[in-house]
Formats: C-alpha cells, structure tokens, sequence
C-alpha cells in the first residue's frame, strides 16, 4: 500500500495540469480523458524508477507526451498517413509576423475555445512546447527534457509556436472583421 | 540599431533575462514584448478553465487498484496494451483451445481483493474492444461468429439475435492477464455493448444486484460510468457490458438464442 499512497501524493495531485496537457494536445476531452488515465497507469507501472526530488509534473507529461506520440504514429501507420517526423518537421517553416495595432484588445475578443482552436492547428510539438513553457510554466531546460531536445530548440521552437498562433488569430480576427482595416 | 531577437524576448518573458536598455528606447521592441507578454497571459487564462471531469481521478484509482500493489511492469502494461501480449501467444493457445480455457477471472483477482477490480476488469475488456484493436475479429454473420468462437474456444456461446436495430460487430477471444476470455460487441439503438462470458459467477463478480425477468435470475451493478447485467446460463455467466440502461441490457440478454 506504501507505494499506492506515495504515488497518490506526488502524482496524483497533478492530475489537473496532465489533464489540461493532454487536452492541449488531443484537443477533445474524451480523448484527454482515455489519454489522462492511460497516462497515469504507465507512471504507476513506472513509479519505481521516478526519482524522489525530482519534477514529477514533468515526468508525468514526458509519459503523456510519448503516450500521445505512440498513438497518432499507430493511428498514421494504420492509415498511411503523413508519417508523424513529416509533420513535426513543418514546424520549420517560417512563419511571417503579423502586425497588430493592440494586441491586448484583439486578444480579448477571442474566446477561450478559440485561443485553445488556434493552439490546436499548430504542429505537434510547437503546440506541447508553447503550452508547457506558458500555461504550466515550465523552464525551457524542463521543456527539453520532456521533449527530449536541446534547449535551444525549446528555445527557438517557443518563438516559432508563438508566432504561429499569433498568425492563426490574425486570421481568426480578419475573419471577425477585428483586423486594423475594418476597425 | 540592433533589435532584440525571438531568443531574447524569450528569456525576458521567461524571466531568465532582465530588460535591457536598448528596450527602454526602442518602441518597436516594447511593442513586439507586449504582444508576446499579452499572447502567454491570454493562453494561460484560456486554460484556467479546463479542467478533468470529476471521476477521472475516482477511474485512475480504480484502473491501479485492478493492479498487483507489487506489480511487476509486465502485468501493468498487459492491463494497458494486450498487443503486448499477443507475439508468440498463438502457438500456446492452440494448444489450449483444445480444452475449455475460461477460466474464473475472480482467481486472479482474489490476489488485489477485490469484486470492483473485476468489474474493472470487465469495463477493461469492453473498453479495449471498442479501440483499435488488431485482433478484434470482425464478423456481423451470427453463424460465421458462433463458428469462429467456437473454434477458439471449444464450446457454442449464446449470441443475440441481429434485427430489431441489434447488429453484431465482431468478437474478441485474447489472454487477459494469464487468462483467455471471449467476448462479442453488439450494436443496439442504445449504444455499443459488451458480453463477455466467464465462469465465475455473477456474485464473485461483485454483481450482486439481484432481480426477477421473465422467469430468470439477473444481476445488475454499475462501475464508473459502465453498467453491467449478467444472467447465469449453464456453466457460464453472460455479462453484459456498455454505457445503456440495465434494463436494455437485461432485454437483450433474454433474448439470447441457445
């Protein structure tokens, strides 16, 4: 029972911010959800190796992350589909800034579905990094970690996922006549 | 003049960088910071209200509990991944179809205590079903069904008949832990179910709800958001799994044919 009781104080108190991860990234609750759970019997499976002291927020979405990743890879093998490495290497795209009279007004007029829609069309990784290192406040060395990459490209991929999304409410604000010209 | 880089402004929202002067006299850089600052505040505030519904916790605890307290991590994932378990499983089951291999889930859970881990089991085994599943054997032709799973497991299950919006999905016949359990999915006006047969009773299920229909003995519960209705016909109980009333699942096991 030792191990059932510690792993209910440092992991499962974390069950909201792997929650809101794992919707991040699925952008559906149902499937959060399956994902969530899914998550959490692999870090119970796995609550040996975690090391005391360390970040167990992280080592729980490292889990979730590579649990999402397995998925769409089985999901895109199953359909031969545009192999998951294609998709993620489109985030090297440049992504050319938009220009915004005031950005705290625009942003107020999306809705909170919205903000999260536009999160959701941005690539895979770009979409997990930006949300760890804003929403749940992640360092970028954290970030790193869990996607197994340098900091520099936490680095370089937060400024490419930011102004993507950027560009995406661009769009949505042209679309809801928010842009300079119409205003 | 020299404008700030993305990599820069990172560190400044990050707060792993202090404000330098050069951003203290140039307003396009002011200007590019406030819009980043502003676009993090509003994802943050986006986020603020998700949050799990309030079983996802309970159903965690659940899922862990069906779990050995000392588990061995090949007993974990085979809860999470029966794929796991498939690579060289077959030769081993031909040999035990040659017999009756169902065998009392309630053996192995008798270990974790409990009836609930069972139904845990039998909600796992539903779930499972209804996901990718390389070994779901899809088959809407009761007759082709009945032969398939006799095959696999040497005796003739009752299935439901097809009609009246009923249509059969397919089956499942896989190790669950160290056992071998079958299963079939039918699609009904109500939703998707579940009948998974076992020998153990409905009792040593924890399915205790018992009740009188059309001269026979049912027994109802209910586990996280899955209902569950078994009825004992001859050596096996008829379990009856899905996310539809009790009564409907009583329905449709009155009308399995022999």
């Amino acid at each position: 029972m030792a191990r059932r009781s510690q792993f209910e104080q440092v992991a499962m108190v974390h069950i909201n911010a792997v929650y809101r991860a794992a919707y991040a990234l699925c952008g559906r609750k149902d499937m959060a959800d399956d994902l969530v759970q899914t998550t959490f019997l692999k870090a119970f499976e796995k609550f040996g190796s975690f090391k005391k002291g360390t970040n167990c927020k992280a080592w729980l979405i490292r889990i979730l992350r590579n649990t999402w990743y397995d998925r769409l890879r089985r999901q895109r093998f199953e359909r031969k589909q545009v192999p998951l490495d294609e998709q993620l290497v489109a985030e090297d795209l440049a992504v050319a800034e938009t220009a915004w009279t005031d950005a705290e007004d625009i942003l107020e007029n999306f809705s909170d579905e919205q903000i999260i829609k536009a999160l959701n069309r941005l690539p895979e990784e770009q979409r997990l990094t930006l949300y760890l290192i804003d929403v749940e406040g992640l360092s970028q060395q954290e970030v790193a970690e869990i996607m197994s990459v340098a900091t520099g490209t936490v680095k370089s991929r937060t400024s490419r996922a930011r102004m993507a999304l950027k560009d995406q409410l661009a769009s949505y604000a042209r679309d809801m006549r928010l842009s300079r010209g119409d205003r | 003049m020299t404008h700030l880089t993305d990599e820069q402004f990172e560190l400044i929202l990050q707060g792993a960088q202090s404000e330098s002067d050069h951003l203290a006299d140039c307003r396009l850089c002011q200007k590019r910071l406030a819009e980043r600052k502003a676009l993090a505040d509003r994802l943050r505030s986006a986020f603020a209200s998700i949050e799990p519904d309030k079983g996802l916790a309970e159903r965690i605890r659940h899922r862990i509990d069906v779990v050995p307290d000392q588990a061995e991590p090949g007993r974990v994932r085979s809860l999470l991944d029966f794929h796991a378990h498939w690579k060289g499983w077959t030769a081993a089951f031909s040999a035990a179809a040659a017999v009756i291999v169902l065998v009392p889930l309630i053996m192995y859970f008798s270990t974790t205590s409990s009836a609930s881990a069972a139904q845990a089991a039998l909600v796992k085994i539903h779930e499972h079903n209804l996901s990718e599943n390389h070994h779901f054997y899809s088959e809407a032709d009761p007759e082709k069904l009945a032969a398939y799973l006799k095959g696999k497991l040497g005796f003739n299950l009752r299935l439901p008949q097809p009609g009246r919006g009923l249509a059969l999905r397919g089956c499942c016949v896989r190790h669950f832990q160290d056992l071998i359990v079958g299963s079939y999915v039918v699609d009904t006006p109500e939703g998707v179910m579940s009948v998974v047969v076992v020998t153990d009773t409905p009792q040593m299920l924890g399915i205790t709800g018992k009740f009188e229909f059309g001269g026979q003995t049912y027994y109802k519960s209910s586990f996280a958001r899955m209902h569950m209705v078994s009825v004992r016909i001859g050596d096996y109980s008829y379990c009856a799994v899905g996310e539809i009333s009790h009564q409907y699942l009583t329905d449709l096991l009155s009308r399995l044919l022999p």
